[in-house]
């Protein structure tokens, strides 16, 4: 199987161990993933659409007509994959959006049709468990996850088309194939308030704590997300809230890729951990986790 | 005093009709993550209701209540039980609030990077010497020129250059 490759902006030019993990792990499970020269912001959902929705509508379909692998388009990323989605969704549905997307697509150039797959790679790697599970060399044995699955992964249901909107299962059952435990928590299925810090910091702020509290509440000794948004907001803010509230959450984040690839038995320092804020070493020496 | 304005609301009908099933059962505000936060200071059944009453004045000009806290969380548009596509006005509603230049700083300096560099976050020189020693490849982002086409096809760049004046 193979996909072209959709970064987006935030995992390559801010959080780019994740991507080494993510590359590593497709390559192990046979997935070719082809790099494509030229895509600009998908544009984020949760930004440019807002703003304008044509801009959003006409920068994605610009996007999508780059994509020219017969699985269709791949992306790390939960914001980038709501917005690659969607605009296949509007373009299907409205014949009239589509026409003049079309006509600003041919000042430059291009044209869309609204026929490119667009995947999340949590989805191809739910869809790999069983060649995952074969894969698995280290049992990762003591890690008590609290997966936070996000909205844009799941919401819209009628757009993302994946998955349970809000008992979903795909994220824990590659959890799960790993050897690890997926801990339930309160708020599992809240939004992590990522989106609203352009607008208000400290209601951002409110939202992430009142997650960790719960995830502490129920034991668990870290964090898995499959969207960069998510991981930021989980790694950024731990120190900020504990600076302003007097916690003590040391949560290490991971991205579930990172996990996987932690299974199949690659090092922490080639998969880049060094790169984490809150390290994840700490959390190996307590449940004696040796790689 | 709000004033009644059946043009804009006639134009939020037209762009998603799924405003007129609303009948205020209040199960979106219940569901919202940022209205329970807020104890309901951030309240979308509320932003519905006065884009039913076509209260522009109310949503656009004093923002009351804020459209710019909905997290784009989604859950009311699968909580609703009359298929309302909140998010979809929401997006309408926060796209004439940029129309009329009010709009959070943040959202304004993410356009401004994509009109200038085609992504929200150009690489760094920093970034790409970390991206080497992790092996990983160097990608082209979109040609500028490109992406500025576009932009001024839909007057993006027009009412970006305003607000950063």
């Amino acid at each position: 199987m193979a996909y072209d490759l959709f970064l987006g902006c935030v995992i390559p030019a801010r959080l780019p161990f994740l991507e080494t993990a993510s590359r590593k792990v497709f390559e192990k499970l046979g997935i070719k993933l082809n790099d494509v020269d030229g895509f600009s912001c998908c544009p984020d959902p949760t930004g440019i659409e807002l703003l304008d929705h044509k801009t959003w509508l006409s920068l994605g379909a610009r996007n999508l007509s780059l994509c020219n692998t017969n699985g269709g388009v791949l992306s790390f990323c939960s914001g980038c994959v709501e917005t690659l989605k969607g605009i296949n969704y509007i373009l299907k549905k409205d014949a009239s959006a589509k026409k003049e997307v079309n006509e600003i697509l041919k000042k430059v150039g291009k044209s869309y049709d609204g026929n490119v797959e667009v995947k999340h790679f949590a989805q191809v790697l739910y869809e790999y468990c069983d060649k995952i599970k074969a894969y698995v060399e280290k049992q990762l044995e003591g890690f008590k996850i609290a997966v936070h699955y996000g909205c844009h992964y799941l919401r819209p249901s009628e757009i993302i088309n994946w998955d349970d909107p809000f008992e979903p299962i795909t994220i824990d059952t590659v959890i799960k194939a790993l050897g690890a435990e997926s801990v339930d928590y309160e708020m599992k299925m809240e939004c992590c308030g990522n989106p609203v810090d352009k607008s208000d910091k400290d209601l951002s702020l409110l939202m992430i704590d009142k997650k960790l509290n719960a995830i502490q509440d129920a034991g668990a000794n870290c964090i898995a997300v499959v969207c960069p948004a998510c991981y930021q907001q989980y790694e950024f803010n731990q120190r900020e809230l504990n600076k302003r509230n007097n916690t003590n959450y040391d949560f290490p984040v991971f991205y579930l890729s990172e996990l996987v690839a932690l299974a199949f038995g690659f090092k922490p320092e080639e998969l880049g951990f060094k790169f984490h804020r809150i390290k994840p070493s700490t959390l190996f020496d307590s449940i004696n986790f040796t790689i | 005093m709000s004033i009644i304005n059946f043009e804009f609301r006639n134009q939020v009908l037209k762009y998603n009709a799924s405003l007129s099933y609303c009948y205020q059962c209040s199960t979106c505000s219940g569901g919202c993550p940022v209205a329970v936060i807020t104890n309901g200071k951030y309240n979308p059944r509320k932003i519905i209701e006065e884009a039913i009453l076509g209260l522009q004045d109310k949503l656009i000009g004093e923002q009351e209540p804020n459209p710019w806290l909905c997290s784009t969380c989604q859950k009311c548009v699968e909580l609703c039980p009359q298929k309302v596509e909140l998010t979809e006005i929401f997006i309408l509603i926060k796209n004439k609030c940029f129309e009329s230049g009010k709009v959070p700083d943040a959202f304004i300096a993410q356009a401004k990077a994509i009109l200038d560099f085609g992504v929200a976050i150009p690489y760094s020189k920093a970034i790409l010497t970390r991206r080497e020693k992790l092996s990983l490849p160097l990608i082209k982002t979109a040609p500028v020129d490109e992406i500025k086409t576009i932009l001024k096809e839909t007057h993006f760049e027009k009412n970006i250059s305003r607000e950063s004046e």
